[in-house]
């Protein structure tokens, strides 16, 4: 036998913090996927720059450049060295000065390209001590420098996202915990007949926590399929734009991490909801009787 | 004040010693109540408006605390006892009130079952109690109905059964027959009688209805300005 629920179905109070709770889950999970980019596109400039080094030669022998190059392959952790041809130093320098620098006898350095495994270490002061040992002139530019900015602008954005992601869920929470409030109110009458038939506060307290629950969950679903649909949304924007804002930007995708935040964008509300609504109501029925 | 004490034996349900209430600073609502009220007794409380009739009830079915003095109910000092304690303590008392205070989106199968259902009890193992119950107060063919479509004193009876269903060990009214006619009023103060003497519960009715005391000729408790007083004399100066 079916036995109805002692606190009766939803009105349109449930309707309005529905769409609330939904817009507070669409805006975390969006936050989140956000944060989470961030890692994706650090990730993605550190495996592409950390472990690339320039050693800049004040030299024209290229011949002492080429022996540099090999004793710098011998150094523990390089994996390539590649001796930059003139043609390469021109197609390099050519954005900033324009084309035919080398034809005007501009005195150009010899440029070696040095690829290193970041797990191993960076292999600058090797360099240097090699340059010093051969009595060459010359600097090493570990490029991972430049990345440092990037990295910082993206902590700062992951900062911002994880902050916006927390003070939505204390908005959750506050938002519960007020309609749960005025939810105990509007039943005071089922309330007070509970308490008189020998329910405890706990069992009170379970109703609400079921029936806030169950309307976080759903509000959660909705909110993290509109997030979904954001993130879909920007990342087709970003393919139309020919990858140029894709190497700047946050880049969220559906790799398994953002699949996760939307599973439990639902789940987390539910738990907030449930937890905010069961502290309340213990709170509250105390003063009640 | 002498104490009042109604009951023949030692054996107290409900225990009242110096029991003040206050709701605010506006002054005393109830005043020194000393009380006995042994088990297995049925009493009559009576009083004008505003005495604070329902007032002691709420102290006596635990919807309030005592400003000062001490209630013991069942030999259990209730000021003592945790929330959680009071509402398992509350189980033991059936309350019936003059407005019902039925759940008007449950049948009255479900109302007269909640107690139970409260108690974490299944469905399947209280159904033939209830439809029993419900049998007993004339309503078997009102099982499945809601509140809204049933008569006053149908709804008086959902709600007394609901009061009976665990058999309590005391049983308080406000106004049982306040919202329904004559004949109705007699019929349920006559199922509080034949509760008492068929499961020894004690039973305490608030009522304005002298003419009801007098019919029934069970010992009565007077409430005048918050102060109680004892139903001998009351009786013999009537």
């Amino acid at each position: 036998m079916r036995q109805t629920p002692l606190l009766p179905q939803g009105d349109a109070r449930e309707a309005a913090l529905f769409f609330v709770v939904g817009a507070l889950c669409f805006l975390a999970a969006l936050s989140a996927l956000i944060a989470q980019g961030t890692y994706t596109a650090a990730a993605a400039w550190s495996a592409q720059i950390e472990g690339e080094l320039s050693v800049i030669v004040q030299t024209p022998d290229r011949a002492l450049a080429e022996d540099l190059a090999d004793g710098i392959q011998q150094i523990n952790g390089v994996i390539e060295v590649n001796l930059l041809s003139e043609e390469e130093v021109e197609a390099l320098l050519q954005p900033s000065l324009g084309s035919g620098v080398l034809a005007g006898s501009l005195a150009l350095p010899l440029l070696i390209a040095v690829q290193a495994d970041v797990l191993v270490g960076d292999p600058s002061p090797d360099i240097t001590a090699l340059m010093s040992a051969m009595s060459i002139e010359g600097e090493v530019n570990a490029h991972s420098g430049y990345t440092a900015y990037v990295r910082e602008a993206l902590r700062l954005l992951r900062f911002v996202a994880m902050a916006a992601v927390t003070l939505l869920a204390a908005t959750a929470i506050a938002v519960i915990a007020f309609a749960t409030k005025a939810a105990l109110l509007a039943r005071r009458d089922i309330v007070d007949v509970l308490h008189l038939s020998g329910a405890d506060d706990a069992y009170i307290a379970r109703l609400f926590e079921k029936r806030f629950w169950v309307l976080a969950v759903q509000a959660g679903i909705g909110g993290a399929v509109a997030a979904l649909a954001a993130s879909a949304a920007i990342v087709f924007f970003f393919a139309e734009t020919d990858g140029i804002a894709a190497q700047l930007l946050p880049q969220p995708d559906l790799n398994r991490w953002n699949i996760a935040i939307l599973l439990a964008t639902p789940i987390v509300a539910g738990i907030v909801a449930r937890s905010a609504a069961r502290v309340t109501v213990i709170s509250s029925l105390k003063e009640m009787m | 004040m002498s104490r009042f004490k109604a009951g023949p034996g030692d054996d107290i349900a409900v225990s009242l010693d110096g029991v003040c209430l206050n709701y605010d600073k506006t002054g005393e609502v109830l005043t020194d109540i000393d009380l006995d009220l042994e088990k297995g007794s049925f009493n009559f409380l009576t009083g004008p408006s505003g005495a604070g009739k329902s007032s002691l009830l709420k102290l006596l079915y635990l919807a309030h605390a005592p400003s000062r003095g001490n209630i013991r109910l069942f030999g259990r000092h209730t000021q003592r006892m945790k929330r959680r304690d009071l509402a398992h303590l509350r189980r033991r008392i059936g309350v019936v009130f003059q407005e019902f205070r039925l759940l008007d989106h449950l049948t009255a199968f479900e109302n007269v079952a909640l107690p139970l259902r409260v108690e974490g009890q299944k469905a399947s193992m209280y159904r033939d109690e209830v439809i029993d119950l419900l049998r007993w107060v004339g309503l078997s063919e009102r099982v499945d109905m809601r509140p809204p479509s049933l008569s006053g004193g149908e709804q008086q009876r959902v709600a007394i059964a609901r009061a009976l269903i665990k058999k309590p060990d005391l049983l308080i009214a406000d106004e049982p027959t306040g919202n329904v006619d004559f004949e109705m009023g007699r019929k349920i103060v006559r199922l509080f009688v034949e509760l008492n003497k068929r499961f020894g519960t004690t039973v305490l009715i608030a009522t304005h209805d002298l003419e009801l005391i007098r019919e029934f000729n069970a010992p009565m408790l007077r409430l005048s300005h918050g102060l109680l007083a004892q139903d001998r004399d009351l009786r013999e100066n009537q």
